[in-house]
């Protein structure tokens, strides 16, 4: 298994993933590791019927994604990962799913958070997780879709401190 | 000329709006916009070749979500008044004029893109007041706020339009006498390139396995077919 | 109680102005709300009228030809819960977070990656011709299917409510993209072969040269899919053709010798 994009993206499955990223990375795979949406059999429904039939998309939680991409089931596919929040992200990593590299895609802005830049935004707690994810080594880059350039987010720290 | 660049604001205003804030119509494509504006100022063939170059150049950055392209609406509106405008006051005409003006122009689609980007980011304050109008019950005045965003999409059309005409009108004169020449012995191919460029984009990010196969034998047996027959 | 007629069709036409202020805080959040405030209107009390409304413009997004069939479900769910008629099985606000995603993919896929470069493409061919048709063409084309979506739809939505969502597993939408972009690729193919062909015949060189422009062009669509911009292949094309142009008898003697 190929792992070729790793990202945190709060709308998880839409546009920019599949129009942008996928032909980008190549992926042949999305997978989704969510609680809220794995517990909910409609939006999953949903959310798988917006994708192509020649993709395979699994969506899971956080916990059977662990297991899902430390298993052999996914053997020669080239996988994207998706996360909703920080907060998974460093659940997953924790529990045994390593990956290399973190895009940042969109945070939306709910009550109380800091503006990073024009499609992420973070509060203390998230920025926290990040910096969990750095010191262990994880490259953390925001880039929107793929004609974006990529920025390290350690360099869009300072306007979210100006934002608190 | 006044009327000219007049006429080419209207329609930057009009088109520029139907392409993020109301309608999406597309007649915000350039394809659209560039015949319409050159109609308008009494010369379509230059619209047309305009919109045959700059369509397809950025078709290929879909505006996904929160995603930004290039203002390719303003590129092919501009470029059409200032094709149209400084064919009457330079002693200049034809393919090489245009290749001129589109090669100012098309680099200044990234200021529309910032514009834009402003005032998405200008208008997260009409958040903000939506929310006071709405808590005192004014519900007038929300509905207002929210149209308050369009002001904020119009300037910048018409900001991306008068910075690309400003640009051009400044540039193109001085460059005119040592292109000219120059730039009629490649003229026909530029302007053969510019939409095969835009197709390789495609290409290379349309969401298609094997597009670039499908487009080769397709090509082939188009080109076979006009050949033989 | 029932949402005239007249009301949904006053909401229809503001969802035309659903993005004039789009930001990248809530997106079509307020647009959402402006849109559909004449139905809610008729459906609360004044007391109750700014709590409802404030839900309504928080972050939303969805494709713009999909959210009249979003508006319009959800008027119905509004509607079913004002009635107190049908105990709501699925919350307002968690509905519009469940559709709007799925849906923007669907037409993102569809609209933007398919059926955009698709009837541009066909438009083209008649541009290149001189035709000035051309940009008619394109709007015809290309507005068939966003209108008929726009307008049925909104309809459908309102009339089955939740059950609207159906629509999406029936008709496997997202493989319809993929085969529209597939045309489309083929329709991009035929016209370059027109485009190079014109050319060559216009300049009296022999044909088979044509089929050489494929070697660049593969080249260029494999540099874009690395991420490379276009405005940098437009400058890489556009000064090798320059410079082609100026020292073309160069190249000649280099060649021959």
């Amino acid at each position: 298994m190929a792992l070729v994009l790793t990202r945190i993206d709060n709308r998880l499955i839409h546009g920019q993933v599949l129009e942008a990223w996928v032909p980008f990375v190549q992926a042949d795979c999305i997978v989704v590791a969510n609680d809220e949406i794995a517990g909910n059999p409609l939006q999953k429904m949903m959310m798988e019927a917006s994708v192509p039939s020649r993709m395979l998309v699994e969506i899971g939680t956080v916990a059977e994604t662990i297991l899902l991409l430390n298993s052999t089931r996914l053997n020669r596919r080239r996988v994207l990962l998706l996360f909703g929040t920080t907060a998974d992200a460093v659940r997953a990593y924790q529990g045994g799913l390593i990956y290399e590299r973190l895009n940042l895609g969109n945070l939306q802005a709910y009550k109380g958070k800091a503006r990073l830049s024009c499609t992420l935004f973070l509060d203390p707690a998230d920025l926290d997780d990040l910096a969990l994810l750095d010191q262990t080594g994880v490259k953390i880059t925001a880039r929107c879709i793929p004609a974006d350039g990529e920025r390290p987010w350690k360099k869009l720290i300072p306007a979210a401190k100006g934002g608190v | 000329m006044v009327l000219g660049l007049t006429i080419g604001a209207l329609v930057s205003l009009i088109c520029g709006l139907d392409r993020v804030a109301i309608l999406q119509v597309m007649i915000s494509r350039p394809i659209v916009a560039a015949p319409l504006t050159a109609l308008l100022l009494g010369d379509p063939m230059i619209g047309l070749q305009i919109g045959v170059m700059v369509e397809l150049l950025w078709l290929a950055r879909l505006p996904v979500g929160a995603a930004v392209p290039p203002d390719d609406t303003q590129v092919a509106i501009a470029g059409s008044v200032l094709v149209i405008i400084l064919g009457q006051s330079l002693p200049a005409s034809g393919t090489e004029l245009l290749l001129l003006c589109l090669f100012v122009t098309i680099p200044l689609g990234k200021v529309g893109q910032y514009f834009d980007r402003y005032a998405r980011q200008y208008n997260v304050r009409l958040v903000k007041r939506v929310s006071a109008a709405l808590s005192r019950g004014s519900f007038l005045a929300a509905e207002g706020q929210h149209l308050r965003g369009l002001i904020s999409f119009s300037l910048s059309s018409l900001g991306t339009y008068t910075i690309i005409i400003l640009g051009g009108w400044s540039v193109i004169p001085i460059l005119w006498p040592y292109v000219q020449q120059p730039l009629s012995y490649s003229s026909s191919w530029m302007q053969l390139a510019f939409p095969l460029v835009g197709i390789t984009v495609i290409l290379g990010t349309i969401n298609v396995s094997r597009a670039i196969t499908l487009f080769c034998a397709s090509f082939c047996m188009a080109f076979l077919l006009m050949w033989l027959v | 109680m029932a949402i005239s007629r007249r009301t949904r069709l006053h909401i229809w036409f503001r969802l035309l102005l659903l993005q004039a202020s789009w930001n990248f805080e809530t997106l079509q959040g307020i647009g959402f709300f402006y849109a559909l405030f004449p139905g809610l209107r008729k459906l609360y009390s004044k007391e109750k009228l700014p709590e409802v409304s404030l839900k309504y413009i928080d972050y939303f997004n969805t494709h713009v030809y999909f959210a009249p069939l979003v508006a319009g479900a959800v008027l119905r769910l509004e509607e079913d819960r004002a009635s107190g008629s049908v105990a709501a099985e699925v919350e307002i606000e968690d509905f519009k977070e469940m559709v709007a995603a799925p849906y923007a993919a669907i037409g993102d896929a569809f609209f933007w990656g398919g059926l955009r470069p698709l009837a541009a493409g066909v438009a083209l061919f008649f541009a290149v011709k001189g035709i000035l048709w051309a940009p008619l063409i394109f709007l015809l084309l290309y507005n068939i299917v966003p209108i008929w979506i726009r307008t049925v739809f909104f309809s459908r939505g309102y009339h089955q409510g939740l059950k609207s969502v159906e629509f999406i597993q029936r008709h496997k939408l997202p493989d319809l993209a993929i085969h529209t972009k597939e045309t489309a690729v083929v329709v991009l193919g035929g016209l370059s072969a027109l485009m190079v062909f014109s050319q060559l015949t216009e300049h009296q060189l022999p044909s088979w040269l044509g089929m050489l422009t494929l070697i660049p062009m593969i080249m260029l669509g494999l540099v874009a899919r690395k991420g490379f911009s276009t405005l940098l292949l437009v400058i890489i094309t556009v000064s090798t053709i320059f410079l082609l142009g100026l020292f073309w008898a160069d190249v000649v003697q280099l060649i021959v010798f």
